[in-house]
Order: C-alpha cells, then structure tokens, then sequence
C-alpha cells in the first residue's frame, strides 16, 4: 500500500479508520477499512459511500482520495480531520456546550453541505455529530456517506433502517418509506440543539420512546395533522399518543439567541412537508441578520480550532471596521475560496472537477477595507445565486445533453491497484 | 449529478469491445449478452425480486462487456454479480445462498437443453438435482459470485449509478396524448424491457432509446404523429433521428429469426471456459 498506517482515528459502525501518510507526498489521510466479508461481498455502506462520494466535491464534505481494493478489504482514503464533532464539543465546549460564534459557524457549514448533497440528489440518512468532521482550519465536512443514497424522480421506497435513533426524523420513525430531503434536516436541527446546549436533544431508548422524547418538546400534532402525514406516506402507522403540549424551545434551550430559535423551529418541524430545506435555511436571519456576538476571536479558550468567521455572510461590516486588527487576523486565516462555492451545473464525466473554481486561490478579501467587503460579499452572493439558478435550469433542460460519452474504468486511473 | 448523469460508453469501447478484440464475432457477443440477461430476468422472477433492481443488474451487466472480455469472466458469473449487487443498491438486498441455488438450476436447465440437442433420445424431461450439501459447488458458485460483484464495482470505477426509462415514458406518452391508448402503453413498455437484452442502456440517453420504443409502437400500432421536420415528436425529447434509428435496430434484432444452431451455441458458453474453447477451436491465430 501507498499509505503509512499510523494511529487508530476512530471506530464507526462498520469500518475502523486510521490516520495515515503517504509515501510519496508524505501527505496524512485518513485510511478508512472495511472489511471484505465472505458471507456478504462487498458492503453495501461501501458501495454506496465510494460511488456517491466519488462525484460530492465540496468543501463541506469530506474528499474522497482514493480506494485500494484487496481481496480481503477495501481502504478508502479521505482527506485527513483533526476530529468529529462529538469529540470537538467534548473537548472544546463548555460541558459540550459550543458557544455562540462556532455554533453558527457550524451550523453554517453543516447546512451547506447538507444542501450540496441535496442539489445533487444524495440523501445522507445519518448525519449526527460523530458523522460530522472538524478539521484544523474549524471547517466542518459531512463524512460517512455509508447510508447514504442517490434519489431519483420516479419516488422510490428506501430502507427505512436509516439514521441512528436520536437524529431520526418523526416520519421515519413512523415508518415512513417515501420520504425525502428533510430527514437530513430533521437532523440538522438535532444537532443544532445539541451544540447549543452540549446534550442530544431527543434521547429515546427505542423507536417508540423516541417518538415521545420528540413530542414532549415540539408537542404532539392534532389529529388533523397526523391523518395528513399518514395521507402525505400511507406506508406509516399511526398510534394513539398522549397529548403533549408544545414546550417553547427557548424554555429547554435558554441560551440561544431568538433568531436561533426561530431557525430551529422551523428545521424541527414534526410534518416533514413544514421543515424548511437546507438551501433556506442557509438564508435565515440567524447567518444573514445583524450580529450582536462579538466577532470570534475574542473569547476564544487557548487552543481552539478557530471556526471561519468567513462561512456566513458578515453584512455587519461595522464590526470589521472597529476591529481593523481583528479583521486582518481573521482573514489571513481564511481558508482560499470558502464560502464561495457556487455549483456550476451538471458536471460532465470527463471534468470531474467541478463546482469548486476557487479553491487554492488566494483569498480575495485579506486586505480589502470593510466596506468593499461588505460589497463583494454582496455580488459574490448575487454570482453564487445566479450561477445556482442556472446550473438548476441546465439540470432541468434536457439531461440528454449532459451525458457525456466518457466511457467507463475512466475514473480507473484514480484507484490504486491494491497490495498482492 | 450522481443521479442525473449515467455514463456511457466511450466511441473506442463501442468500436473495439475487449471480446471483440479476443477474436468473438460481434453477433455471437450480443447473443451471449442477451442470454446472459434472460438468465438475470429469470433468476429475478424466481427470486420475487423488485424489477427496478433486475433492470439496474442488466444494465450494469451491459456496462461491464465495454470494459472486459468474455474470455476472462463468464456471462453465467457476471449476471449473477450484477443481480447480487443491483439488489444492494435497491434497498431489497438477496441471500447469497437463494441466487446461488436459483442460477445453479437455471444452469442446469440450460445444460439439460443442450443435451437434447445433442442426442436426441436422452429424456426430454428436466429434473433438477439439488447441490450436495457438502459439495464444492456452492462454494465453487459463491467465490464466483464475490469476485464477479467485487469485479463489476472495480472495472467500472464504482459507477453503478443507474437510470431507468419507466419514468420517462410515462412522461412521454403523456406529452404525446398516447395515455388513453393502453395497447400503445404495454407494447411501449415492453420494448424497454426487451431492450435491456441489448446494450442500448450502455451507449444511448433514456431519452433515446424511450423515443425508439416508442417509435417501434406507433409503427406497429399505425399510430401517425408529427414526423416531418422540422415538427418531428421525437425533437420534442432531444432525441436525434439516428440513434433513435439506431436503437431501433438493436431492439428488431433480438426478434430475428435464429437457427437452431445459433440457438443453442450460447447455452453452451455461459462460462468463461467455453468461450475460450470456442475461441481456440474458432478463431485462427494471427
Ligand atoms: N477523514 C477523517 N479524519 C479523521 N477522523 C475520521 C475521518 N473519518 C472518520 N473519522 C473518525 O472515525 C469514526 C468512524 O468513521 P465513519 O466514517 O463514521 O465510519 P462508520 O461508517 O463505520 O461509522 C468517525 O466518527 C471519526 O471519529
Ligand atoms: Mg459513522
């Protein structure tokens, strides 16, 4: 193998992961095993990991190096993080507990890359914090693409085996079968909670439990609303359930500013239909509002990964010209081309490069005054919108076209050909 | 993009297909491609399994014939591999044991055919004889099985994401007022069928080749739409005349007659063995 393996990273449910080097550019990576088992062929978490992942190219997402395939196992080798964020709000939160600027940060991150998946027709099915990678630079990357699947337009029924318990979506735990992008979302607001206040939010022993864990909180729909989810997935069960009122979220979670609050309220809706998507909520005045948070920096423990003030819009350009200081620190720790990911349309088999024009690129705005800033963040959200409206409208037109005669084993070059 | 885009094969893969350049004639390829795919449909209907995942199999089955020979991986394996592994993409993932057992007696079934033919008065009635429990064959079948998954994932890159046609016609048929027509409907949707026995999956857009299926329809069905440029329908799908033309062709051939010879020359090259047995009793070296 091209790859030293060094220590042990981490154990999920299905592969053990360790750090490792490489031999030629001594670059370290994360080496992802997976087991070939005799009864079963390859796994079907692999499968589908490897061939989604190929194809999700996103700073919010892990990148996906390479794959050597054995006889006995598959290596799958990532970009390398420093941690997930279960083991990151451990270690840096107060009881878990994040504080404000890195939440949003986070959070920020996470929904962009939870709708990256989602403009690209990949359901996650099991986003949750140890799935979730922080590195180094305080980017957050979805990982673990092992349930993952790749929805298509005639509705098909899925697995409803999805998603570990506690960031399981209602309607799935009813039962549902047909659902659709707002399970990741269901998710997201889950682990939003979380950071907020360091504890998982629902915390059910079993389908049944959680199901009332859930309820206990955002209350138990009427029964007007349950027959209309059982109308919307006719696959799911209703039972009776006690009649819980609604508990106001800034009741359990009292340090969370309102603008946070009313963003979870509308990720945690019960009727998946009411959830808001991810490319929404990316809009919210929680990201685009005024910010009343000092700029993140100033209270940061010794040690922390600093979170990118970058990753939202920062229309509050005040703040920047107060701090000129600040500022600059910020920005010259900025990472090339964050935040400016506008996805350029269908993507061609021979140009698997897409989506990301400005990565390795210098970041523009280092030195640049507030006000232009301010301005460029501006026509940078403007581009990001219009490039997002026309690869929709390319995806739409006509997928005939963007079928490229690329031929297969084009991508064989990528793998590597495996230990003998 | 996963979703939406499949890829196909490259304009040299279509040309100089890895058997081809083993020295196997190009029908005789295609014939052993379509009796490979009757085995997957018929393993599927034996194993209740979901269309969507016998489709995908045949499809990825297809696709692997651009990338490899005959002469290394029989078609027997390989649509074994493609089903296990079809099944796993669709959520409705089989036991190894039941396809092992399933495509152990369509082979059987397969061989008892071509003993009829060959001496005519060995008996005409197929029985089939379970494996041994302590025989080699399961296990001989089920390494075949692993490594024909393992293969089928590696030579095409992990590219099995799959789009079928049924959506599409559906849309089509609609846009064309043919809904009301269920005759055109069935026949319509039986093309596509039958035209996962060909590669047309691997080397044309969904639009193409529903626009080909449909094509055949109406003219079979003396259906008249727009057809005369520049109202033709099939522009109305960005589907070009050629290949619709094309596909047309691929899927009229598997209705040519076959003689009995050709008929049963692939029952009898189902595993990579054979292939080569008929290769080096067929093709003069160079
Ligand atoms: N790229 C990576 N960099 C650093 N740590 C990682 C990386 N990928 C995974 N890990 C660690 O390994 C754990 C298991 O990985 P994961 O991909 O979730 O496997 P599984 O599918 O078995 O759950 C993660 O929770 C995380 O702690
Ligand atoms: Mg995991």
């Amino acid at each position: 193998m091209n790859y030293i393996q060094l220590e042990k990273l981490g154990e999920g449910t299905y592969a053990t992961v360790y750090k490792g080097r490489s031999r030629t550019t001594n670059e370290i990576v994360a080496l992802k095993e997976i087991h070939l088992d005799a009864e079963e062929g390859t796994p079907s978490t692999a499968i589908r990991e490897i061939s989604l992942m190929k194809e999700l190219k996103h700073v919010n997402i892990v990148r996906l190096h390479d794959v050597i395939h054995t006889e006995t196992k598959l290596v799958l080798i990532f970009e390398y993080c420093e941690q997930d964020l279960k083991k990151y709000m451990d270690q840096h939160g107060d009881r878990g507990a994040l504080d404000p600027n890195t939440v949003r940060s986070f959070m920020y991150q996470l929904l962009k890359g939870t709708s990256f998946c989602h403009e690209n027709r990949v359901l996650h099915r099991d986003l949750k914090p140890q799935n979730l990678l922080i590195n180094k630079k305080g980017e957050l990357k979805l990982g673990d693409f092992g349930l993952a699947r790749a929805f298509g337009v005639p509705v098909n029924t899925f697995s409803n085996e999805v998603v570990t318990l506690w960031y399981r979506a209602p309607d799935v735990l009813l039962g549902s079968r047909t659902y659709s992008t707002s399970i990741d979302v269901w998710s997201c607001g889950c682990i939003f909670a979380e950071m907020i206040s360091g504890v998982p939010l629902f915390r059910g022993r079993d389908n049944q439990d959680q199901l009332l864990h859930i309820m206990r909180i955002i209350g138990t729909p009427d029964d007007r609303a349950l027959r209309k989810l059982a109308q919307d997935s006719p696959e799911i069960t209703i039972k009776q359930y006690p009649r819980y009122p609604k508990i106001s979220f800034q009741q359990v979670l009292p340090k969370a500013s309102p603008q946070a609050i009313d963003l979870l309220e509308n990720l945690l809706q019960f009727d998946p239909s009411k959830r808001i998507s991810a490319t929404d909520a990316l809009l919210h005045p929680y990201f685009t509002g005024t910010v009343s948070t000092i700029p993140y920096g100033m209270n940061a423990p010794p040690g922390s990964m600093p979170p990118p003030p970058y990753n939202y819009p920062h229309p509050h350009a005040h703040h920047h010209q107060q701090q000129p200081q600040q500022q600059q620190q910020a920005y010259v720790h900025a990472q090339p081309g964050m935040g400016q990911q506008p996805h350029m349309g269908p993507p061609t088999m021979g140009q698997p490069n897409m989506g990301q024009p400005n990565m390795g690129q210098p970041n523009m705005y280092a030195h640049q005054d507030a006000a232009r800033y301010s301005q460029a963040a501006q026509a940078m959200a403007q581009a990001q919108a219009q490039a997002q409206a026309q690869a929709q409208a390319a995806h739409a037109q006509g997928l005939a076209q963007a079928q490229a005669q690329a031929g297969y084993g084009g991508y064989a070059p990528q793998y590597g050909q495996g230990g003998r | 993009m996963s979703a939406a885009l499949v890829p196909l094969a490259s304009l040299s893969q279509i040309e100089r297909t890895p058997s081809g350049e083993d020295g196997l004639p190009a029908d005789l390829e295609d014939d052993l491609k379509a009796f490979g795919c009757k085995l997957i449909h018929q393993a599927g209907i034996l194993l209740k399994q979901k269309q969507v995942a016998v489709a995908t199999a045949q499809i990825l089955f297809h696709r692997f014939w651009f990338v490899t020979s005959m002469k290394q991986f029989g078609i027997g394996d390989v649509g074994m591999g493609a089903l296990y592994l079809a099944s796993k993409l669709e959520e409705c993932p089989l036991r190894m044991r039941d396809l092992i057992n399933v495509y152990d007696l369509l082979l059987q079934r397969a061989t008892h055919t071509l003993a009829l033919h060959s001496s005519p008065n060995a008996n005409p009635d197929f029985k089939y004889a379970p494996m041994s429990y302590f025989g080699t064959t399961f296990y001989d079948l089920k390494d075949a099985l692993v490594v024909a998954e393992m293969q089928i994932l590696k030579r095409l890159g992990f590219n099995v994401h799959v789009v079928l046609p049924y959506g599409t016609l559906v849309n089509y048929l609609r846009v064309l007022g043919l809904t009301s027509r269920e005759d055109a409907c069935t026949r319509a949707w039986g093309y596509l069928n039958d035209a996962l026995q060909t590669p047309v999956y691997a080397l044309y857009a969904i639009p193409t080749i529903v626009s080909a299926a449909i094509l055949l329809t109406t003219r079979h069905l003396h259906i008249s739409l727009p057809s005369t440029p520049p109202n033709c329908w099939w522009d109305l799908f960005d589907a070009a005349w050629e290949d619709v033309w094309c596909v047309c062709g691929y899927i009229m051939r598997l209705y040519r007659d076959r003689d009995m010879v050709e008929r049963v020359r692939v029952v009898g090259m189902v595993g990579k063995k054979e292939v080569r047995r008929w290769l080096e009793e067929n093709v003069a070296e160079q």
